[in-house]
Parts: structure tokens; C-alpha cells; sequence
């Protein structure tokens, strides 16, 4: 069912084809030789797992990356794409998840940005400029007058100002990354109206969406990433939930190896959250974590699972909700706190949060551990030998591979940059332990080694939290597994039934009632 | 045009070498060339033992407040309140010792206790209320001015000023080293351990390095920030009194024009042996530079307006030099 040529069924002249583009960041391949064409008029779908590499293609058809190899083609023509400038000239059009605004501009200065406007004895005719912009205004539905300030305005409307934006400078492709990851039903329905619309009158949208059903329901051809690579592309009758999340997942969809797991019903517990609620990220979240035991988080990126965890942390407050550790009121005003009580985080930004890049290997991971290589309380000058010794005893039992060290952090490779991060907690060997995304970027050795690592802080009573949006590492990792979706946990998974395809299953699980709502 | 995408500017690693040399030892490099043409130029002058302790006892002011900003800026924040700062301490030590009679001692704990005081006040304005720190600052330092005029009502406090306060900043007591550069000794060595080997110092560099690493890592960031302007403020408030005891008055706007110094001093040291990291070792450096270039142009009767036009330029060049460090070192 998978067409393997991505081209061969183009009944029209392709706008834009971009053929084995690849793409690495630092030692990670980002994208290795995917491959897209699109019609004029196609509402062409891309999915594919968090980390497939749909990110890195859009920002290399804008003109934001530049890939290794491979090339563009638009109408025929090779082109280059140095600049966001040179994607919107040759009519391309991007409207990301986040909508960029100048806030302290009106609709239409903000349509108009950077789009060379009509001059009466030098200065800008906005009454030209709205007259011209009203028509296409009112065909994407802005019930906003032009002249109204941006602030304010629903999301919805800020992605009917964009799409307005887009066809007020011709494009010819529109890119929608997520465009209904913040609507309500009513205006999801609004969108699709004019998506429809705009496929109709020749400008080509290229749907990127986790919505598997919105995907059925608008596209006639879908592309389907994994790994960076091209695995297919599905067309008309042949797009259906089954067929995409196998190749979303890739192959057959069995559940693997399970890994040796243990019953932590019996043994305490650390860490108790209920009804934890954070507006709109984190919606009355509950569980119970034993000590001993991996609790593994699934879901897809935007669920409030890194939201949740930064609530546990202190790193946000909740706007409600309790929390208990080792059976006494748990209550993090700041992430100082959390660690004093016996927590630890490894963020999922490892370079943005995790880690002082410039500052050697050393310095990263005693940071969290001062206390304990200060000379005494009294005179707390570092003890160098002792800082020395505990460094490399990390380094060692975690198999970093660095020069030494002294080196910065900054030059490791990302999974040693990742185990730094990690062997920052086990100086202090916290109660619970948070892992935000352990294994992104990481290589695949270094991520067996760490998921040893985590079978065996739990051997050793620490409990432990997993966060992942990779199905196959879950499986391979938890004794228990929660999938959320939309800031609440629809699925508890346990032993056995922790599969790569029930985690994808439940994370795609859109709208209807949880199977499994957890209150108190 | 059929085309290869290439992937983008890569340096081969012979050229980063010697950028990255270039970029941390450039300022050693040119101050040690600046001493070598001055001593070319004017053997008799300028390379003696009393020309560089002048030089030196001239710095050790500049040194101590931009020792005191490298404090605000490793933790990732500007101070320009301090020039302000000092004015209004050489003022208030003054007047403290000379309308209300206190022991000087006394005055100049008073005077250091609200220079911590204000460094507080900056650091709160900045982590709590969550304002920029070169508003709140500069704000704090305007604020400043107007209470230094109003307490002395513009007019410099010089009858009456006793020669034991004189002899603070004049006096040689110990093996006949000026007392300015053993204070200064003192205090950035404080600095320097406090930075480089203590603790607190891991926190305060790594606020610096990455505030939300940092925070994540459990260190309390604001206090740390806090902690930086403080300290600032008690350097400012150091240099104040000396500043007054050297002058032998109090005089508004006496000060201020350190604020330059100390940034440019900051930004060359951030520039000096790491890559466009502040730290304590290389503003005294930077301080030396820029001493050193003031005084040769001085030995050689340059005009007063050059020194303004070197200072500027130095403190670019500095800033572009601690750039260059950074993008090598992170790229």
C-alpha cells in the first residue's frame, strides 16, 4: 500500500520537489535523504514521530537551514534557499505553532509586514493598503476590523491573519505546522473550510499534523517521515489510521523484548500527585510512584508532560493540586527546594537546561553538589581533590567519554553530554529522578547504557519518572507507563502490555472520553 | 543554476587555533606591546619602579569598583549605577567625618554598609520586580546623583577634612607599598577566591553561564544575583571613600567617570585567557590596560581629549574581542 516513489503519482506539474535532502546537527543526522513533492492546489499531509525530521524539513524549505545535500526544485528550477527571504519570494509560506506578532501593530501593519506598500508624498496609504487587503480579508474569514490592534485577538484568528498574510503576498504553498494544536472544535471546522478553499483556488498546503483524523479527513497525498528518511507516501483511499500509524511506527507493530521488570506493588511510596493542574498545559493529573519502580510518560510533544514535570520540580507552580513525598506535604516553590527535599531533573533541552556548555566537565556535574566538596561548612573553599576524585569516579562508572575532566562539556558528544547531566544526580542521589527525554540525540550505544543505568537506580530504590515521546524506548524501559494526551492521563499501561503500539495507540487518541480518568 | 548546498561557514581547525589564540591573548599581547613601545620611546620616564607604582597606586581605585562590577556581570547583569554610587559615598564620607564628627572608622563602615545597601536594592529591583538591569540601575544611579547634590548642595566638602582620612589613600604603611594598591591587593584577591574557589563561586558562574541551567541545576538564581550587585556595591562604595581621601573632598560627580573604566576594564578582562568569560584576573588586566595606555599618553603630553577617544576604542575592541572568543569557543 505504500507507494515507494514518492513522485510517480504528481498528475499535475509539481510545484515545489525537494529530493534527498540531508541534513545533520552536530553528530546527529537529522534528516538522511527525504524526499516531498507537491502539486498545485494539493493538501499534501506530513507525519511522522516527534524527531522524524518534519521540523528540520520545513525550516530547510524556509530558507532557515541550510541541508548538506540534496536539492530544491520549484516550477522546474533548481533553486537555492540562503535566506527566509529567497522561500518567500518563490512563493513560500510558513505558519508555525507559535504566530509571531508585532503586538504593538494593528492587523493590517502586521499582514503587511515586510510587503512593500502603496506611498502618498512619502508616506505609507493605509486606506490604499486596507482597500486591498479587505477582499482577501473577508474570503479567510477576519471578523477583526484591519485597524484593530492584534492583542488580544483569539488564536484562531491570529491563523486567519496569517493564512491573509500568505495570500496578500501570493504564495503559492502554505506550510501549517500543527494548525489546530490550540483551537477549539468550532474553528478547527472553520480552518478546514479554509484549507478546502484555498486547495480549490491552487495554493498548495502542506498539512503537518500529529491529528491523524485531520489528516484523513483534508489530505489527498501524505508523507510520511521516520528517522529522517522518506518511509512513504500514502495517497487518496489508502490513507487510513492502521496504514499511517504502521508507518509512522515503522514495520510490524509488535511489542518488543520486555524488559525485566518489577513488581513495586509492594514497596513505599515516594511521590504522590493528585489532581495536579497547571491551565492549559496540565489538567488534574494523579498518580502514585513507588520506590524502586520506572514510571514511564508517553504521549506526543504538547501533551504537558515536560509541563508536569516542571510543576513536580518547583520549576512552575501549580494553580492547584497536592503532592507528597516520602508521606509529607511536597510543596516546591522553586527548583532549590525540590532538590533540598530529594528530587532531581534532567531536563529536555540538554544544552538550553541542562547543562553550563562552556564550563568544563567537572564544574557540571559537582553543581548540584557543592555541599559535598566544600572543605567544611564554615570555610567552604572547594576541595579540589576531593571534587577530583568524585568527578572521575562518574566518569568512570558512567563510562563518559571525554579527554578529561577539565574539558568543556560542550565538546562531549550528546550522549555523554547526557550522561554528565545525569551523573550530576547520582552524587546526590535523590529520591526521585526526573528524566525529561533521556535518549534524544543520543546515539545508540549510549542510550543502551543509559537505559541500563535506569534499570539500575531503580534496583537501587530510587524512584524514577521517564519522559518520552519515542514509542520504543517506554517498552523498553518502564515498569508502568502513563500516556497523556492534552494535559490529562488517559491510559495507564503496566507490565505486559506496555507495547510500542498501545503507547501509539493511546497517544493519538484524540477527543471522546479517557478510558481511564483518574480523579480523586 | 543546478546547485550543491553546501553546509555553511565551517573554519578548518588550524584557523581556529589561531583565532581562538588571538582572541585570549590579544590583550596580554597588546599590553605587554604597549609597555615595550613606551620604554622604546621613553626609556627615562616611563619604564621605572615609580612610574609603575604610580601607575598601579593610580589603578587600584578603578580596579577595585570594576572588580566589584565583574561581580554583576558574571552572574548576567550591568551595574551602571556604580560611578553614581561612588560620587555620593565620597560625599557622605565626608560629610559624615567632617559636619557630624564621626570616627572615620565608623563613617566608613556606615558608608560600605549602604553600598551593600544599595547593591540590594539594584538586585531586587532586577530579579523581583523584574526590570531590566541597565534601567534599574541607571535609574538607582540618577537617584543616587540627586541625593549626593541634595546633601551637599552641589557644593564639595574640602575645610575641615582631618589628615588621618587623607593618609587612608596617601599613606604608605606597609613596607612602603601606597596603601591604595594593598587595599586593592586585598579586596580582588577577595574576589578572585571568592569566584575561583569557593562554592558560592560555582553558583555565581554558573548563574552567568546559563540562568536557567542554573536554576534547574537547584541553585537559587535570584539570590545569587543579588548576591553579584551587592558586592558591586560595596566595591563602588570602597572606591567612593578612597576616591575622597585621595581628592582630600567630597565632591559630586567625582566618581562617576569610573563607570566608563570599569566597563571597559570588565569587557577587555572577559576578553583576556577565556573565551569572553568575565572573571576577576582578567579585569585587573583589563584596568592595567587601560592605566597603562593613560599613562603614556600623559608621559607623551597627548591631549586630554585623546584619552576619551582610546578609552572608547578599547572598549570596543574589547567587546569585539570577547565575541570572537565566544563564537570560537562555541562553535
Amino acid at each position: 500500500m505504500l507507494s515507494s516513489d514518492t513522485f510517480a503519482s504528481a498528475t499535475m506539474k509539481p510545484f515545489i520537489v525537494a529530493e534527498n535532502i540531508a541534513k545533520a546537527y552536530g553528530g546527529v543526522q537529522a534528516l538522511t535523504g527525504v524526499s516531498l513533492s507537491i502539486a498545485p492546489g494539493e493538501v499534501h499531509g506530513l507525519v511522522g514521530a516527534n524527531g522524524a525530521g518534519k521540523s528540520t524539513l520545513i525550516k530547510v524549505l524556509a530558507g532557515l537551514v541550510q541541508p548538506d545535500a540534496g536539492r530544491i526544485v520549484v516550477d522546474d528550477v533548481p533553486v537555492s534557499l540562503p535566506t527566509p527571504h529567497h522561500a518567500t519570494n518563490l512563493g513560500m509560506s510558513f505558519i508555525h505553532q507559535e504566530l509571531a506578532f508585532i503586538p504593538g501593530m494593528n492587523v493590517l501593519q502586521n499582514i503587511l509586514l515586510g510587503v512593500p506598500k502603496k506611498t502618498r508624498f512619502g508616506m505609507v496609504d493605509w486606506q490604499a493598503a486596507a482597500r486591498d487587503v479587505a477582499p482577501i480579508a473577508e474570503r479567510v474569514g477576519i471578523k477583526a476590523p484591519l485597524f484593530a490592534s492584534v492583542k488580544g485577538l483569539s488564536t484562531a484568528e491570529n491563523w486567519l491573519i496569517n493564512i491573509c498574510r500568505a495570500l496578500v503576498r501570493k504564495a503559492r504553498l502554505i506550510v501549517m505546522d500543527e494548525p489546530t494544536a490550540s483551537l477549539s472544535a468550532a474553528e478547527a471546522e472553520k480552518l478546514f473550510a479554509i484549507v478546502e478553499d484555498l486547495s480549490a483556488s491552487g495554493v498548495a498546503v502542506l498539512y503537518v499534523s500529529h491529528r491523524l483524523d485531520e489528516i484523513m479527513r483534508l489530505c489527498s497525498r501524505v508523507s510520511i517521515f521516520r528517522d529522517g528518511r522518506s518511509v512513504g507516501c500514502l495517497e487518496g483511499a489508502a490513507i487510513t489510521r492502521p496504514a499511517l500509524i504502521e508507518a509512522i511506527v515503522g514495520g510490524k507493530v509488535e511489542p518488543l523484548a520486555a524488559a525485566e521488570r518489577h513488581p513495586v506493588v509492594g514497596k513505599d511510596v515516594a511521590l504522590t500527585v493528585k489532581a495536579l493542574t497547571r491551565a492549559p498545559k496540565v489538567n488534574g493529573v494523579s498518580f502514585e510512584l513507588r520506590r524502586g519502580e520506572v514510571l514511564g510518560i508517553g504521549g506526543l510533544v504538547g501533551a504537558g508532560r515536560t509541563e508536569l514535570a516542571r510543576l513536580i520540580y518547583g520549576a512552575d507552580r501549580p494553580d492547584s493540586g497536592v503532592m507528597t513525598l516520602d508521606g509529607a506535604a511536597f510543596s516546591p516553590r522553586n527548583p532549590t527546594q525540590a532538590v533540598k527535599a530529594g528530587l532531581g531533573l534532567v531536563p529536555e533541552e540538554r544544552r538550553a537546561e541542562g547543562l553550563l556548555i562552556t564550563k568544563s566537565v567537572a564544574f557540571n556535574l559537582q553543581i548540584s553538589n557543592l555541599a559535598n566538596i566544600v572543605r567544611s561548612p564554615a570555610w567552604p573553599l572547594i576541595h579540589r581533590r576531593k571534587r577530583e576524585a568524585l568527578s572521575l569516579q562518574i566518569v568512570r562508572d558512567l563510562a563518559v567519554k571525554t579527554p578529561s575532566i577539565d574539558t568543556p562539556v560542550g565538546r562531549l558528544s550528546g550522549g555523554n553530554q547526557q550522561k554528565v547531566v545525569i551523573g550530576r544526580w547520582l552524587l546526590r542521589a535523590p529520591k526521585v529522578l526526573i528524566l525529561d527525554e533521556p535518549t534524544r540525540g543520543v546515539d545508540i550505544g549510549a542510550r543502551g547504557e543509559i537505559h541500563r543505568l535506569v534499570r539500575e537506580l531503580a534496583a537501587r530504590g530510587m524512584a524514577v519518572i521517564v519522559i518520552s515521546s519515542e514509542p520504543d524506548e517506554l517498552p523498553d524501559l518502564c515498569d508502568r507507563v502513563l500516556i497523556m494526551v492534552e494535559g490529562r492521563v488517559i491510559r495507564t499501561l503496566e507490565g505486559e502490555a506496555i507495547t510500542r503500539n498501545a503507547v501509539v495507540e493511546a497517544s493519538y487518541f484524540v477527543g471522546g472520553q479517557p478510558t481511564q480518568e483518574t480523579t480523586i | 543554476m543546478s546547485m550543491v548546498m553546501s553546509g555553511g561557514r565551517r573554519l578548518s581547525p588550524a584557523s581556529r587555533a589561531a583565532l581562538g589564540f588571538f582572541a585570549r591573548y590579544a590583550t596580554i599581547i597588546g599590553l605587554l606591546l604597549m609597555i615595550a613601545v613606551f620604554a622604546f620611546l621613553s626609556p627615562r620616564a616611563f619604564p621605572t619602579l615609580s612610574n609603575f607604582t604610580n601607575v598601579l597606586n593610580q589603578a587600584s581605585l578603578a580596579m577595585i569598583i570594576a572588580g566589584g562590577l565583574t561581580l554583576a556581570v558574571i552572574v548576567g547583569e550591568l551595574d551602571l549605577s556604580i560611578g553614581f554610587a561612588a560620587s555620593l559615598h565620597g560625599v557622605l564620607v565626608t560629610g559624615l567625618i567632617v559636619a557630624n564628627k564621626l570616627p572615620i572608622p565608623l563613617a566608613i563602615v556606615i558608608v560600605i554598609a549602604l553600598g551593600a545597601l544599595i547593591g540590594l536594592v539594584n538586585g531586587l529591583i532586577v530579579t523581583k520586580a523584574k526590570v531590566n538591569s541597565v534601567i534599574a540601575t541607571l535609574g538607582v544611579g540618577t537617584i543616587l546623583t540627586g541625593l549626593a547634590f541634595a546633601y551637599s548642595a552641589g557644593v564639595p566638602i574640602v575645610a575641615g577634612v582631618p589628615e588621618a582620612f587623607l593618609q587612608l589613600s596617601l599613606g604608605r604603611w606597609l613596607f612602603g607599598i601606597p596603601n591604595n594598591i594593598i587595599i586593592m591587593a586585598v579586596v580582588l584577591g577577595a574576589l578572585w577566591i571568592l569566584v575561583e574557589r569557593t562554592a558560592l563561586g560555582q553558583e555565581i558562574q554558573a548563574v552567568g553561564g546559563n540562568p536557567a541551567a542554573a536554576r534547574l541545576a537547584g541553585i537559587n538564581v535570584d539570590r545569587i544575583k543579588i548576591l553579584g550587585f551587592v558586592v558591586s556595591g560595596m566595591c563602588a562604595a570602597l572606591t567612593g571613600i578612597l576616591l575622597a581621601s585621595r581628592l582630600g573632598s567630597g565632591t559630586t560627580s567625582a566618581a562617576d567617570s569610573y563607570l566608563l573604566t570599569a566597563f571597559a576594564a570588565v569587557f577587555l578582562g572577559s576578553a583576556t585567557m577565556r573565551d569572553g568569560e568575565f572573571h576577576v584576573l582578567g579585569t585587573f588586566v583589563g584596568v592595567l590596560i587601560i592605566a597603562f595606555g593613560f599613562n603614556g599618553l600623559n608621559i607623551f603630553g597627548a591631549p586630554t581629549f585623546s584619552q576619551y577617544i582610546f578609552q572608547g576604542a578599547i572598549l570596543i575592541v574589547a567587546v569585539g574581542l570577547a565575541s570572537l572568543g565566544r563564537m570560537i569557543s562555541e562553535s
